[in-house]
């Protein structure tokens, strides 16, 4: 049952259900899937729309600025892949074309000592906080020599505190 | 106001009064024992049919879980040494199941496949996370989606997404880490009182909860249920039989059986601070012809604190977002609140055993021999969550 991948826990870009995903972001654009039939966006990707049936998703590019829904500052490492990364902001940000798709992603550019206080009433994140994506090679130490550019997220610039 | 369209309820037939529980059974609860899961639910279940009043010769039909199986028919006649034929279903044991296979088992009563059906749930998750094998992270890495769309952004596993769920509920509704603290040491204080807890004999203060290391932001470890080893297994029958056996038998008054549409993608869930108890709740307080205003006890699938927030509100025990409150004004206290709830402990102080002894700690709450017992308990609610599912079973005293 253990993940055996090699390059675990770096996405699987070969994977034919997410690679379009992947091939965007080592493009520089931000692509997620949508019905070609009622122009429903559709996400995570799926067989078939779960608004009309259709089965013609396509993937779309999108304009990379969405909100803050959630974020968590994540500072025990659950994967000894995420060992040395701690503390980090792992978070859901919404798309701004669709609200309703919702990117789980990693929140960069922070400055930790000011933004990963939850309580101090300082924090630079808050609910809603625009947010647009940059993007960004994803390692791990414990896959050497591997990198995938994966989508992440900033604040939107110009509205740091 | 419409009714909510992310998700749904399961059409079940009314199946209220037609059975009932008659026997209950729990090995130890603890860390790694060494044990496996068969041999736990063995155990747990000698114990079901012991407590009935009957033999294992008497037991026609058998529930387990078959997402997690250890203790199915080959098992059962093994450690009995019986042959006889069962009524055999894998929608059984803990989780959201340990809610809804009262349903099952009573269609197979009422059409005559089985008579006594045992219901089992035994895990080993701590012997086996200390060989590093099984636990709950590791069935969802398995997915594709969540493998390339999650985990790479370190949105994994279960304390990060309830992590999340729980600051999206602080930003819309006001709950503090208090609030949530106050259901920690509530539970804990039951734990406390119930001497089969793995916190039995471990204290937990309100500065102790926010003094604890943070796992997730806003999630720290008292928000954060243990793993652990046990079981714990029920009998059922028909509530005409139940009058043949020794003990009172905890009437199923009503089920309920609720998804998200979402599945069991958390991040993509339209309500995202909610349960499914939405959907499951409701069919069972009609099936039950009771309202959350008559339950005496109310015991929840609690791996986090969130879980038992949401599910509160989502069952209909206070407005959405007040659960909070609820909580930090006492009111889930065995002895004094208003909703007395796990009052065992909980997955969060009791033991991480899926649900199962939840249900157990209901029957023994009705029976009026439960460790925190709460005066006159004549309804008791088992809310069951697990993931995109949740079950909703209404137990109550003969009348
Ligand atoms: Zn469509």
């Amino acid at each position: 049952m253990a993940i055996t991948r090699p390059d675990f826990p770096l996405p699987d870009v070969a994977d034919e259900l997410v690679a379009p995903f992947f091939a965007g972001a080592a493009a520089g654009e931000l692509r997620v899937t949508r019905c070609r039939a009622c122009s429903a966006y559709v996400w995570y990707p799926v067989e078939a729309c779960p608004d009309c049936g259709e089965t013609a998703i396509e993937w779309v590019a999108v304009s990379g600025r969405g909100t803050l829904f959630s974020w968590a500052v994540v500072r025990r490492a659950f994967l000894p892949a995420f060992a040395d990364r701690v503390p980090f902001v792992t978070a859901l940000v919404a798309l701004d074309e669709d609200p309703a798709v919702r990117l789980c992603t990693l929140v960069v550019d922070l400055d930790l000592d000011d933004d990963l206080a939850f309580d101090r009433g300082i924090a630079t994140l808050h609910a809603d906080a625009p947010m647009e994506v940059v993007f960004r090679p994803l390692r791990f130490t414990t896959v050497p020599d591997r990198e995938v550019i994966v989508p992440m997220f900033h604040l939107a610039r110009g509205h740091e505190s | 106001m419409s009714a909510p369209d992310w998700g749904h309820a399961v059409d079940l037939r009314d199946v209220g009064g037609e059975v009932a529980i008659v026997g209950i059974g729990e090995t130890a609860y603890s860390k790694a024992s060494g044990r496996t899961a068969t041999e736990i639910g063995a155990e747990a279940a000698e114990r079901a049919i012991a407590d009935a009043g009957l033999e294992p010769a008497d037991i026609d039909g058998l529930a387990w879980s078959g997402a997690f199986p250890g203790f199915g028919a080959a098992e059962f006649h093994a450690h009995f040494g019986t042959d006889h034929e069962l009524w055999t279903t894998p929608w059984g044991g803990g989780m959201a199941w340990a809610g809804t296979v009262p349903s099952l088992a009573a269609d197979a009563i009422r059409d005559g496949k089985a008579r006594h059906v045992l219901n089992v749930f035994a895990v080993a998750w701590a012997t086996q996370r200390a060989e590093m094998t099984g636990g709950p992270g590791e069935v969802h890495a398995q997915q594709s989606l969540k493998q390339n769309l999650e985990v790479p952004f370190g949105w994994f596993p279960q304390p990060i997404y309830f992590a999340t769920i729980m600051r999206r509920h602080m930003l819309e509704f006001g709950t503090t880490r208090e609030q949530f603290g106050a259901v920690a040491v509530t539970l804990r204080e039951h734990a406390n009182r119930t001497p089969s807890a793995v916190f039995h004999d471990k204290p937990l203060t309100l500065d102790g909860y926010l003094g604890a290391p943070m796992l997730a932001d806003p999630l720290c470890l008292y928000d954060s249920c243990p793993i652990s080893d046990g079981g714990a297994a029920y009998v059922m029958t028909s509530v005409e039989r139940s009058r043949d056996l020794a003990r009172p038998p905890a009437v199923v008054l009503g089920v309920g059986e609720g998804y998200s549409g979402s599945g069991t993608h958390w991040s993509q869930q339209r309500a995202f601070t909610s349960t499914p108890q939405v959907f499951s709740a409701p069919g069972a307080w009609a099936m039950a012809g009771v309202d959350p205003d008559d339950v005496d006890v109310l015991t929840c699938y609690d791996p986090f604190t969130i879980a038992s927030i949401m599910q509160i509100e989502d069952m209909g025990f206070c407005a959405k977002g007040a659960a909070g409150e609820l909580a930090a004004s006492g009111g889930l206290r065995f002895d004094s609140g208003r909703l007395p709830y796990n009052t065992h402990g909980g997955l969060l102080s009791h033991a991480y055993v899926l649900g199962i002894a939840h249900v157990v700690e209901c029957v023994k709450q009705l029976r009026g021999t439960a460790d925190a017992q709460v005066a006159g308990c004549e309804v008791a609610v088992y809310g069951g969550y697990t993931g995109h599912m949740a079950s909703t079973l209404v137990l109550a005293k003969a009348r």
